[in-house]
């Protein structure tokens, strides 16, 4: 097995950056194909009248997670040698709320601003300079928040680990939760269209 | 199954004879699950040929600690927050994985839009809010982001996305909360959006 | 529904993704992304390999990479703690040959073994190999040869306070030998 590539040595370091700025246009690519660079589509996904974000979110999940775990299995990549960051539960779960409340007052999440600024949203650039801004008062404040935020570190837990299941059950318990959040998304956009419609 | 948006705009003007108008049409989006698979493809090529998966809120540590200790380096180095990036990063955020990734993401998504004809001026809001209203309020979500992604170690693309894939635990729970607290905000901040 | 290829054929492109994710996923149930501790050889590789030699590093070039302060390698001492706590090379780590592979030891790191003689490198080198590490090397000769040609002992058995002849390299640039990739930043 040979990959990860680059920490098998394949390229050095200024190369991975020429790697980054590939993959990065992949990635805001794809988003704005989705329709992700409009702040109007992305929190239509919390009125329920566009559950696009749902739906592209749990489908990029559900195929890098399957091609990972069969690569992986298959021999043919080290998953050991994927970065995986620790749990730290607590702060994530303060934090997802922050960024959940942060959705729906900005409009954007920081990857789909970039989007937005890139296609001309003013409205993008104010949230890119609130970003910059929260994050400062963020490092501002780190000597005092810095225990809150290094609490509760749980290691490299993983879903497997947390139910005891294996991984590969894990998986395909995964990939059936997401069949069935799309399924349920395409039955409540139908439903919250033929209100509109009614109106 | 799929429903395809339709996201065709009309940008009605009007003509000094009285007539309007109507701009290029916007193309239509992408199946969102098409879309989806994309995204996935993409991050599955991040772990296979880097090891790592996407991110997006670290470039701008990255340049808010840069920022910093172009201002104050005193102050900079005494923060073990801003050291954390300076030292990682080699120091300047052109030098830094994710700086030149999310470069790659202003240059993909704007390839994506002009391909499409989704490139323009504009305030997204919805139609009951100011111009002014959505501009400050898109800077106190952003802030409020900012401190949620840095707190929980990621945002969207870096911890749900990545992390949700590799099935961490950590990651999980944070996109429940990312969920849960978009949910619960909704109907206060329906004013800006329907 | 009878569900026919043909039927199938007819299907939207995502419902049709759907039931490969779908099918992967039931696949997956029996899966192991981690290699299960499974070993595999490949007996001609690994022969040609015995043959050629090229995983063999001698006492002179170690002393010369300790000397040189490299620290992209790891050195590990297979044999057990009170061995190890008695006398080992310098910037050698303690693994037991029975905590091989161990959780430290990722597989794209270098990896130098060695033991009194060659039998247990030679045979911790198999393991390692067959778990698909890629950098593994044996110390040519051993602690044996080590003490013979470098540290210019007689016998092993006087090795309470060797008169090391190649120079103490400061502690620093060996101790964390894989510290600068750790120092990158990789999370979000």
């Amino acid at each position: 097995m040979s990959a990860p590539f680059f920490k098998f040595g394949a390229f050095g370091d200024e190369a991975s950056l020429v790697v980054a700025f590939a993959i990065g246009i992949g990635f805001g690519f794809f988003l704005e194909r989705a329709g992700f660079g409009s702040a109007r589509k992305l929190t239509d996904q919390f009125y329920f009248k566009d559950l696009s974000v749902l739906k592209v979110m749990f489908t990029a999940i559900v195929t890098a997670m399957l091609g990972v775990f069969y690569l992986s299995w298959m021999g043919l990549m080290d998953l050991s040698l994927v970065y995986f960051g620790p749990t730290w539960l607590v702060p994530q779960i303060a934090g997802g709320l922050l960024l959940g409340i942060g959705f729906v007052v900005g409009g954007y999440c920081p990857g789909t601003s970039m989007v937005a600024l890139a296609t001309g949203k003013v409205d993008a650039l104010f949230f890119v300079l609130g970003v910059t801004a929260g994050i400062f008062a963020y490092g501002e404040a780190w000597p005092a928040i810095q225990g809150f935020a290094n609490a509760t570190n749980l290691g490299e837990l993983t879903l497997p680990q947390v139910f005891g299941l294996r991984y590969g059950l894990v998986v395909f318990l995964v990939v059936v939760m997401a069949l069935g959040a799309f399924k349920g998304a395409e039955v409540l956009e139908r439903k919250m269209a033929r209100k509109e419609g009614a109106v | 199954m799929a429903i395809l948006h339709e996201t065709a705009r009309l940008d009605p003007r009007t003509a000094a004879d009285g007539k309007t108008v109507a701009r290029r049409e916007a193309a239509p989006y992408m199946n969102p699950y098409l879309a989806g698979v994309g995204l996935g493809l993409v991050l599955l090529a991040a772990f296979v040929v880097m090891g790592r998966g996407l991110g997006a809120s670290g470039a701008f540590s990255s340049l808010v600690a840069w920022l910093v200790d172009l201002a104050a380096p005193a102050h900079a180095r005494a923060n073990s927050f801003y050291t954390d990036y300076l030292e990682s990063g080699a120091g300047h955020p052109l030098k830094d994985w994710l700086v030149f990734e999310v470069l790659g993401v202003l240059v993909g998504g704007f390839l994506s839009g002009l391909l499409a004809g989704r490139v323009r001026r504009t305030v997204e809001k919805g139609p009951r809010i100011s111009t002014r209203g959505r501009l400050t309020l898109a800077f106190a979500g952003g802030a409020l982001m900012g401190v949620g992604a840095k707190l929980a170690r990621g945002c969207t693309s870096g911890q749900a996305l990545s992390g949700g894939a590799l099935l961490s635990a950590g990651s999980w729970a944070f996109m429940l909360m990312v969920f849960a607290g978009g949910y619960a905000t909704a109907w206060f901040l329906r004013r800006q959006w329907q | 529904m009878r569900l026919s290829l043909a039927r199938i054929a007819q299907w939207s492109l995502p419902r049709r993704l759907a039931l490969a994710a779908f099918v992967l996923g039931a696949l997956a149930i029996a899966g192991d992304p981690y290699g299960g501790g499974a070993v595999t050889l490949h007996p001609h590789e690994l022969a040609a390999m015995v043959q050629k030699e090229v995983d063999h590093v001698t006492v002179e070039e170690l002393a010369g990479w300790i000397i040189q302060g490299r620290s992209d390698y790891r050195l590990i001492d297979l044999r057990d703690a009170r061995a190890y706590a008695a006398y080992h090379i310098p910037p050698a780590e303690n693994v037991p040959i029975t905590d091989l592979p161990g959780d430290t030891l990722a597989r794209n790191e270098t990896i130098v073994l060695y033991s009194d003689g060659g039998i247990h490198s030679a045979q911790a080198w198999f393991l390692l190999k067959a778990r698909g590490y890629r950098g593994v090397y044996i110390l040519r000769g051993g602690l044996e040869e080590w003490n013979g040609r470098v540290l210019h002992q007689t016998s092993p058995a006087d090795s309470a306070a060797p008169t090391v002849q190649v120079p103490s390299p400061p502690a620093a640039p060996m101790a964390p030998a894989t510290a600068p990739k750790k120092k990158k930043k990789e999370g979000c």
